[in-house]
């Protein structure tokens, strides 16, 4: 009897959350300083930013109900996340290659991989979140985790040195120019069988 | 307390009761179910190749620390901070260890539940069932491989979430033809049509809006950087250079075409330009730079909410279905 009402409800409540979802982003992103926009919006970008993560509840506490259920929902629908995907430029990609040193001394060199293309994408999207901020306390153990599935295909491995590098590739110029891409490390982890250490 | 005359609160109510109907008369257009089919066929197919992808890597993605790449329990666990109910492929591993079901086991279950899911949907057998296990399973894998997750994952949840909730089976499914199940109410399925057409003009205006505010869409520089940038490195950059001039007119089409998308999509006139528009950047996006679920999955949504051509029903047959 009530099931356009019920409905309509539920197409306003949706709709109002991926609402605060998308411009969640959008101000981060000016508030991040990463847009054409002056400076001078990034405070308008912070508070406009805090107001929409407020209707999704992530001012409360973790462990709100509210807070709880709208996470849920929000996963559930897949809405969690904002469209805002190579925008507002396209990030620098990142590259993590391995040094594997032995007792004799030899050393060798070798990435994370998989399998087929389409695991691979998920892959370069890990490496892509590893020097976001966020994942700040959960780097070193991914990396080491990363290290260990690369560890288990090579046992005799004393040593093992992670190193994170920042891609820069050529813009169109410097690619006519003869360019090629560099490399910038971001940071490095050295771990062993029985200790690891941060570098 | 303030007093309102008595004409002036009619005229509010009136007016409210205009905009109700005039709300209801966006939301709930009475619609056939033949976009229903498009997509229930098109995310039939976009599981199946999502599964079949990920076969060989299914285990080394999703097994435990020590066993996989990364172990899935640091996508769990982020997971769980953002709320402990959302569902992971943890929780299936928990169960399958009550009745002594091993790890492998479980992951081996889940993919093949989603294969056949995919197939089922695909078919048009068990819709609703298949669409539920779909959601879930594909929610669980989508989850607990949170950080390994990219933008085709959301789409894939929003467009099963949409799938399982609308009114199945459509009449091009087996279930019809098995079941012989009733007409479904013209009302409900344009109002499912309609939240999917709105879900992507917010896409795209967002998305849109997004790039218009960097620099490197309005000179063609985050195209090249985009097209170059392993592993979507399809096209090799020595042949995408001979098209540098190309470049600007293209980065500031895309982000014109997504901006205005909320705007001309809806238009009768413009619709079908935008709808090839988009549908070409999408099937160009797969084809240069390797994205084929992204890419899949947008299409099928778009040609769902957009392409599928209104045999609207008639308002007689709506108001009939709606009394019943």
């Amino acid at each position: 009897m009530y099931w356009k009402q019920i409905h309509a409800a539920w197409f306003g409540i949706h709709f109002f959350l991926l609402t605060a979802v998308c411009f969640a982003g959008v101000f981060w992103l000016i508030a991040q300083g990463s847009t054409i926009l002056s400076s001078a919006f990034d405070e308008y970008a912070r508070r406009a930013e805090l107001v929409a993560t407020w209707c999704l509840g992530k001012e409360a506490r973790a462990s709100n109900p509210l807070r709880r259920g709208i996470a849920t929902y929000l996963h559930a629908a897949g809405i969690q996340a904002g469209y805002s995907f190579f925008a507002p430029n396209v990030p620098s990609q990142h590259r993590l290659t391995f040094e594997l040193f032995y007792d004799d001394g030899r050393i060798e060199y070798e990435s994370p991989r998989m399998r087929s293309k389409a695991a691979a994408l998920r892959l370069e999207s890990l490496l892509d979140r590893l020097p976001e901020e966020r994942y700040d306390s959960v780097r070193e153990a991914l990396v080491k985790m990363l290290a260990f599935s690369v560890w288990r295909k090579y046992p005799d491995v004393k040593k093992l040195r992670a190193t994170l590098d920042s891609v820069h590739a050529p813009g169109i110029t410097e690619f006519e120019q003869g360019k090629t891409e560099t490399f910038q490390p971001m940071f490095s982890f050295d771990f062993s069988l029985r200790d690891e250490q941060k570098q | 307390m303030l007093k309102l005359p008595g004409s002036q609160i009619n005229a509010g109510v009136s007016l409210a009761q205009k905009w109700w109907q005039s709300f209801c008369c966006f939301l709930f257009p009475p619609e056939t179910d033949t976009w229903l089919a498009v997509l229930r066929i098109g995310l039939g197919m976009h599981v199946i190749v999502y599964a079949l992808f990920l076969r060989s890597d299914w285990h080394y993605l999703f097994a435990s620390s020590g066993k996989g790449l990364v172990g899935r329990e640091v996508g769990e666990a982020i997971t769980s901070f953002d709320s402990p109910l959302i569902p992971t492929l943890g929780w299936l591993v928990a169960i399958g260890r009550n009745f002594n079901i091993s790890e492998e086991a479980v992951l081996s279950i889940a993919w093949i539940c989603l294969l056949s899911a995919g197939c089922l949907l695909l078919l048009g057998l068990f819709c609703r069932p298949a669409a539920i296990v779909a959601w879930f399973v594909h929610l669980c894998a989508a989850e607990s491989g949170g950080l390994l997750a990219y933008g085709a994952d959301s789409f894939m949840t929003t467009a099963l979430f949409y799938l399982l909730l609308s009114p199945l089976p459509d009449h091009y499914s087996f279930d019809h033809w098995v079941a012989k199940t009733k007409p479904k109410n013209p009302r409900a399925l344009g109002f499912w049509r309609r939240v999917i057409q709105v879900q992507l003009c917010f896409v795209y205006f967002i998305g849109g809006l997004a790039k218009c505010l960097g620099n490197g869409w309005w000179d063609g520089s985050n195209l090249w950087r985009a097209l170059i940038r392993p592993p979507f490195t399809v096209v090799p950059p020595d042949i995408l250079v001979r098209f540098k001039y190309a470049l600007p007119v293209l980065g500031i089409a895309i982000c014109l075409l997504e901006v205005s998308y909320p705007v001309f999509i809806w238009m009768k006139k413009t619709r079908l330009i935008w709808l090839v528009c988009i549908v070409a950047m999408h099937a160009a996006i797969g084809l240069l730079m390797g994205l084929y679920l992204f890419a899949l999955v947008m299409i099928v949504m778009n040609i769902a909410a957009f392409g599928v051509i209104s045999n609207t029903a008639t308002p007689q047959s709506a108001t009939e279905t709606d009394a019943q």
